[in-house]
C-alpha cells in the first residue's frame, strides 16, 4: 500500500472509533470529550471502568447505532474501543489481525 | 538511597536470574520465560514485587496532596478501595505509574518497579506543611498473583472469599496469624491479586505461596502487560513524550480540577499531536527502540520498545506514528521486516472466559 492508502485505511478506523467514543460518552453521560477516550483503551475494569449495567446500555446503543446485534459475545468485544470497532464494522477486522490466545 | 532488593531472594528458586530495572535487582526469570509466561495465562503466577517501594503519605493535608501530586481522583478514595493512576511532572510526562491504597489515616503508594526513588524525589520536591511522606518499603514485602486461576490460590493460601472482591477492593485480614493487606488488583488482565505483608512473615508467605503458583520474573510480568496495553512506564515514557503520546490518557482524570502535570496534559489535547503509539507484531527478529518504521522506503515513525511474545509466537511491540497512521489494520515495514499493527488487547486473557468457581 501507498502512504496516501495507508492513511485511507487509518482514517476509516479512525471514524469509527471517534463513532462509538460519541455513542459510549452520549449513553452513559460521560463528563469527558470523546477525543479524550484512546482507540486502545480498556473499556471494563481499569479503563473507562464501564460496569455489567453499562454493557447492557451498550449492547442496546449499539445495535440502534451500528444496527449490529453483540448480545451473544464474549468479553473480548469490549476489549479496547478499536477492538469493538472491529465488531461493529466488520471491513476493519478484515485488515486487523487481534491476535491469539 | 540504597537500591532494592528482595527480602525473600534467599527462598527464591535455585538458578533465578537476576536484573537492574532502575533502582532495584529483581528477578527477570526464576526458570523460563515460557514456563513463567504459561502460568500467567493459563494457571497461577505468584509474583516478587519487592523492586516496587511503598511510600506513605500521612498528616492532616495527605490527601489534598495526594489530589495534586496524582492524575487521577482520589478524594473518596476510601480505606477498602485501590486505584491505579498516573504521576506526572509539569510538562506533562510521566513521573510513575502508581497504585494507590486507600487507609483510614493515610494514602500508600506502590511504585512501579524499580521507580520508586524517582516517585520519592518528585513527591518530596512537592512537599508541603502537613503531610508526611515515608518511605515504608523497608517495613513490608509485596507479592502479586495473577493468572486465570489466582482465585483458586487465593482460596487455598488466605480465604476463598476474597478471590471474588470486586476488582480493586483491598481487605485487611490475616494469614497465618499475621495481618496482611490484600488487594484484588493487577496488571495482565488475568486475574490478580497482591498481598502486603510484614517483611518478618514475608519468606514464610513466599514459600507458601510457592507450593501452589509458580513463580514469574519481571520478564514474564511486562510481556503480559504489553499484550495487554498496560503501561509499563520505564518502556514507553522516553524524554518528552507526554502521556497522550504514549496512550496513557486514560490513567488521567481530566475532570479533576488541578494535578501537577494538567495545564500541559490540556495543552497537548487542544493542541497538534505529533505522535500517537500502537501496537504492532510480526517476524521473529525483535526490533530495538527507535528502529525506523517505514512505508515504501519513507521513514514515518519508529519503535518504542518490542519483545518476542510467547503467545502470538512473533515479534510484539509499540510503534509511535504521525497520528494520521496511528491506527490497527495497517501493514508497514519496521526494519527489513514487514509487520500489521494491531488492536488491543493483543492478546485475550483467559480469566475473560473463566469464572471465579
Amino acid at each position: 500500500m501507498t502512504l496516501d492508502e495507508l492513511r485511507a485505511t487509518a482514517a476509516a478506523r479512525h471514524d469509527t472509533c471517534a463513532q462509538i467514543k460519541k455513542m459510549i460518552v452520549s449513553r452513559l453521560d460521560l463528563p469527558i470529550e470523546p477525543a479524550w477516550i484512546t482507540d486502545d483503551q480498556p473499556l471494563f475494569g481499569r479503563g473507562l471502568e464501564l460496569d455489567s449495567l453499562d454493557v447492557l446500555e451498550l449492547y442496546v446503543a449499539i445495535e440502534a447505532e451500528f444496527g449490529v446485534a453483540l448480545y451473544d459475545s464474549d468479553m473480548s468485544v469490549f476489549g479496547s474501543v478499536s477492538r469493538l470497532a472491529d465488531h461493529v464494522n466488520p471491513a476493519l477486522a478484515e485488515r486487523a489481525p487481534t491476535g491469539s490466545a | 538511597m540504597e537500591s532494592l532488593t528482595s527480602p525473600v531472594k534467599a527462598a527464591h528458586p535455585e538458578g533465578a536470574a537476576y536484573g537492574t530495572v532502575l533502582d532495584a535487582e529483581v528477578a527477570l526469570r526464576f526458570s523460563t520465560l515460557d514456563a513463567e509466561y504459561e502460568a500467567i495465562r493459563e494457571r497461577a503466577a505468584l509474583l516478587d514485587l519487592s523492586g516496587e517501594r511503598i511510600i506513605e503519605l500521612s498528616g492532616r493535608d495527605a490527601v489534598e496532596f495526594a489530589q495534586k501530586v496524582l492524575a487521577r481522583d482520589v478524594e473518596y478514595l476510601t480505606a477498602e478501595r485501590c486505584m491505579t493512576s498516573l504521576v506526572l511532572a509539569e510538562d506533562g510526562t510521566v513521573v510513575d505509574q502508581v497504585v494507590v491504597w486507600g487507609r483510614e489515616d493515610s494514602l500508600l503508594l506502590e511504585s512501579s518497579t524499580g521507580a520508586g526513588t524517582r516517585l520519592l524525589e518528585h513527591l518530596r520536591a512537592h512537599a508541603e506543611p502537613g503531610v508526611e511522606i515515608t518511605d515504608r518499603t523497608a517495613e513490608y514485602a509485596l507479592f502479586g498473583l495473577e493468572g486465570p486461576y489466582a482465585w483458586g490460590v487465593v482460596g487455598r493460601l488466605i480465604d476463598g472469599e476474597l478471590a471474588s472482591l470486586p476488582f480493586e477492593s483491598i481487605v485487611d485480614t490475616q494469614w497465618d496469624g499475621v495481618d496482611v493487606l490484600f488487594g484484588r488488583t493487577g496488571v495482565t488482565g488475568e486475574y490478580g491479586y497482591k498481598v502486603l505483608v510484614p517483611r518478618e512473615s514475608a519468606e514464610r508467605l513466599w514459600t507458601k505461596a510457592l507450593e501452589h503458583a509458580v513463580p514469574a520474573g519481571q520478564e514474564a510480568v511486562e510481556l503480559a502487560m504489553l499484550e495487554v496495553r498496560q503501561p509499563v512506564v520505564r518502556h514507553e515514557a522516553g524524554e518528552g513524550v507526554d502521556v497522550l503520546e504514549m496512550g496513557a490518557g486514560w490513567l488521567v482524570d481530566i475532570t479533576k480540577d488541578e494535578f501537577v502535570g494538567r495545564d500541559a496534559v490540556v495543552a497537548a489535547f487542544e493542541g497538534t499531536a505529533e505522535r500517537r503509539t500502537v501496537g504492532f507484531s510480526g517476524g521473529t527478529e525483535v526490533p530495538a527502540p527507535g528502529t525506523p518504521v517505514t512505508v515504501g522506503g519513507e521513514k514515518i515513525g519508529e519503535v518504542v520498545h518490542a519483545v518476542h511474545s510467547v503467545g502470538l509466537k512473533s515479534s510484539l511491540g509499540l510503534l509511535r506514528l504521525p497520528p494520521d497512521l496511528a491506527a490497527a489494520g495497517l501493514t508497514l515495514t519496521v526494519g527489513d521486516t514487514e509487520v500489521v499493527t494491531l488492536t488491543s488487547p493483543y492478546v485475550t486473557p483467559k480469566s475473560w472466559s473463566t469464572p471465579i468457581i
